[in-house]
């Protein structure tokens, strides 16, 4: 386990120094990630101008969940990324390479990649994160600030599971493009919002089948004390840990099917 | 002791019967026709501690993919692989501890790292210690003659650099195994040079070698056992030398002139079952000869009692020649004696 991570951070390393040769490109997608997310937040204030409340959840609450997101995917982009190389290794014949090194091949595709434009999400993520908690108003007590330290470590994880699972995808469609899991990534971003909005399918496909809801709004309702399920946040290191077993199960089938690539 | 064991391997792709377009694609979500392609056809391979194997064959033999069999890459259809006594397939990991694997085609080293950084971050995950590390990398770098591309990235290597670089990375670790698919692809005549002369070295170490290769002239001075494989099965496997005895023992004595002979019947009759003919527009023989029935000595001697010589040159034969034939389906394995049954001499058909 330890010479895991260790070996897990020499190849971010690696990686980092490699990426810093591209300054230019680390600009463009740290400003990228701060507009997209900074979109999404004047959409949410352009909202509660209009409906005060929705479901009971008022406008730092949702900030604060949306928070949640930014941060959780800004530490997934930057110390996982390479989930999302997944399809090009594994069609394009990399994944030779790393099958005959002595490191856990999951662990190599997952460290291939570095996302600088994480730091964009952390920034922004962390400043609204800071600002919604000035807002709604908890009383911090020791035992919610545990809480929550607790929860918020393990929400990413969940995050990186189920990018791992979805990008497996590509053992089986066989293109270098990642279309397919990008499109389960969408789907995550409806838990960008509470979840009580929608329609019994959707929370259930959130919260159960593929668990996005626990990489932002489960961990708020913990931390908030919030709506009637916020005992389900306190369950965030569960779903994590299920994520990514789920996510190693598909890597495992999916190596049982490389079929490498002619040469 | 069997550093690798092969037995009754099979590989078959299945690759999904599509027509061209976007209703080709429709209607195979609908049907679902597969085709099948048996990549290799029950293999088995028997390799000892310090053998240098060379597996011949031609274009889509099925070389490669026994190599990412016997590398843990693939997974076989059915059969079994142990090497070093471990199952490649199921303990990737302490598999890729006792081998070092170079693919021609496909570099191993980190893309975007210089060629240091992509060497340390191997020698932590092979757990390396600092002084073993020194020890093996000084050495590679010598023989290899790769000091000066250390600190470049690979990216920015020529072919042959990033060849040894390749070569580099797959050893530092001391790999008793090492398989090499095709490592000379797009190299010089001096680099290729360089490189055989460290095979040679390494195997005379004692490290298990095994080589595919298309540059057969590569094989006859490291390896001591030659495998041939068509169509996914061995159709030949024994020691170099005894098939270059059986398959290709004539010799060939390219002789010049001093001046045009009136007629070459002479010396043919001088040795029996040799074949005489004229070379350089008459100003030249060329004797091929079996070195079992007529020395070199005899057949000079025949030809001088005959003609003057200016100079003389003896032609060896080439492992080319031999699997030459095999592409050409001479030498494949009839009906009722499988390769496995009689693995030192296929009959010649
Ligand atoms: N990933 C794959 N999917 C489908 N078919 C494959 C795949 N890899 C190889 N094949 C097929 O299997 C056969 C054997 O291929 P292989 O690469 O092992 O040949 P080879 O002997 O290495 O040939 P070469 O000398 O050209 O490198 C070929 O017919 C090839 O088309
Ligand atoms: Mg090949």
């Amino acid at each position: 386990m330890r010479r895991n991570l260790w070996l897990y951070r020499r190849c971010l390393g690696a990686q980092l120094r490699a990426t810093l040769e591209y300054e230019g490109d680390f600009w463009i997608m740290s400003v990228a990630a701060l507009l997209t997310q900074g979109m999404g937040i004047v959409f949410l204030w352009a909202i509660f101008r209009a409906i005060p409340q929705i479901n009971g959840w008022r406008f730092w609450d949702v900030v604060l969940i949306y928070s949640l997101v930014a941060l959780t995917e800004g530490i997934a982009v930057l110390l996982a990324q390479g989930a999302w190389s997944m399809a090009v290794t594994v069609n394009l014949g990399g994944l030779d390479t790393i099958l005959v090194r002595p490191y856990s091949p999951l662990l190599q595709v997952l460290s291939s990649q570095i996302g600088m434009n994480g730091l964009g999400n952390l920034a922004l993520g962390g400043s609204l994160f800071v600002a919604a908690l000035l807002h709604v108003g908890v009383a911090w007590s020791p035992g919610r600030i545990a809480t929550a330290a607790f929860v918020l470590a393990f929400a990413p994880l969940v995050k990186i599971g189920l990018n791992v699972l979805t990008n497996c995808s590509a053992f089986w469609l066989k293109t270098p493009w990642s279309m397919f899991p990008f499109a389960f990534h969408t789907l995550g971003e409806l838990a960008r919002y509470p979840i009580s909005i929608y329609g019994v399918v959707v929370r259930v496909i959130l919260s159960v089948v593929l668990p996005y809801a626990f990489m932002s709004y489960f961990p708020a309702t913990a931390v908030l004390s919030l709506g009637s399920s916020s005992w389900l946040g306190v369950l965030t290191p569960v779903a994590a840990v299920w994520c990514l077993l789920l996510g190693r199960w598909a890597f495992r089938r999916g190596l049982l099917r490389y079929e490498s690539a002619g040469s | 002791m069997a550093r690798i064991e092969a037995d009754d391997l099979r590989k078959v792709f299945r690759s999904p019967d599509k027509r061209p377009g976007l209703a080709g694609s429709l209607r195979h979500l609908v049907e679902r026709r597969y085709s099948e392609k048996v990549a290799v056809d029950g293999i088995s391979l028997r390799v000892d501690e310090g053998e240098a194997v060379a597996y011949v064959g031609p274009n889509g033999a099925g070389k490669s993919t026994t190599i990412k069999l016997l590398t843990g890459i693939l997974v076989p259809t059915s059969g079994e692989v142990r090497v070093n006594g471990i199952v490649p397939h199921r303990n990737r990991v302490e598999n890729a501890r006792g081998i070092g694997v170079v693919f021609g085609q496909r570099t191993s080293l980190w893309w975007d790292l210089a060629v240091r950084d992509s060497l340390e971050l191997l020698r932590d995950m092979h757990g390396l210690s600092t002084a073993e590390y020194w020890a093996n990398l000084d050495r590679l770098v010598e023989m290899l003659g790769i000091g000066d591309l250390l600190s470049s990235t690979a990216r920015r290597l020529s072919l042959g650099q990033r060849m040894r670089a390749d070569l580099a990375a797959a050893l530092l670790h001391d790999p008793p195994i090492v398989y090499l698919d095709e490592p000379t692809i797009g190299l010089d005549i001096e680099v290729k040079d360089r490189l055989r002369a460290f095979l040679r070295q390494i195997v005379a170490e004692g490290t298990t070698l095994v080589l595919t290769t298309h540059d057969l002239g590569e094989i006859e001075d490291v390896c001591s056992r030659l495998v041939i494989i068509d169509h996914g099965r061995i159709v030949h496997d024994g020691g170099l030398r005894q098939v270059i005895e059986t398959y290709a023992r004539e010799r060939v004595m390219h002789v010049d002139l001093a001046a045009r002979p009136v007629s070459l019947a002479g010396i043919a009759t001088r040795l029996a079952g040799a074949t005489v003919i004229e070379e350089r527009d008459g100003l030249g023989v060329a004797v091929t000869f079996d070195p079992l029935a007529h020395t070199a000595g005899d057949v000079l001697t025949a030809i001088q009692a005959e003609l003057q010589v200016v100079d003389l040159r003896i032609k060896e034969p080439a492992i080319e020649d031999v699997v030459r034939r095999v592409y050409a389906g001479q030498l494949i394995p009839g009906p009722d004696d499988s390769p496995d049954d009689s693995p030192d001499d296929s009959p010649v058909r």
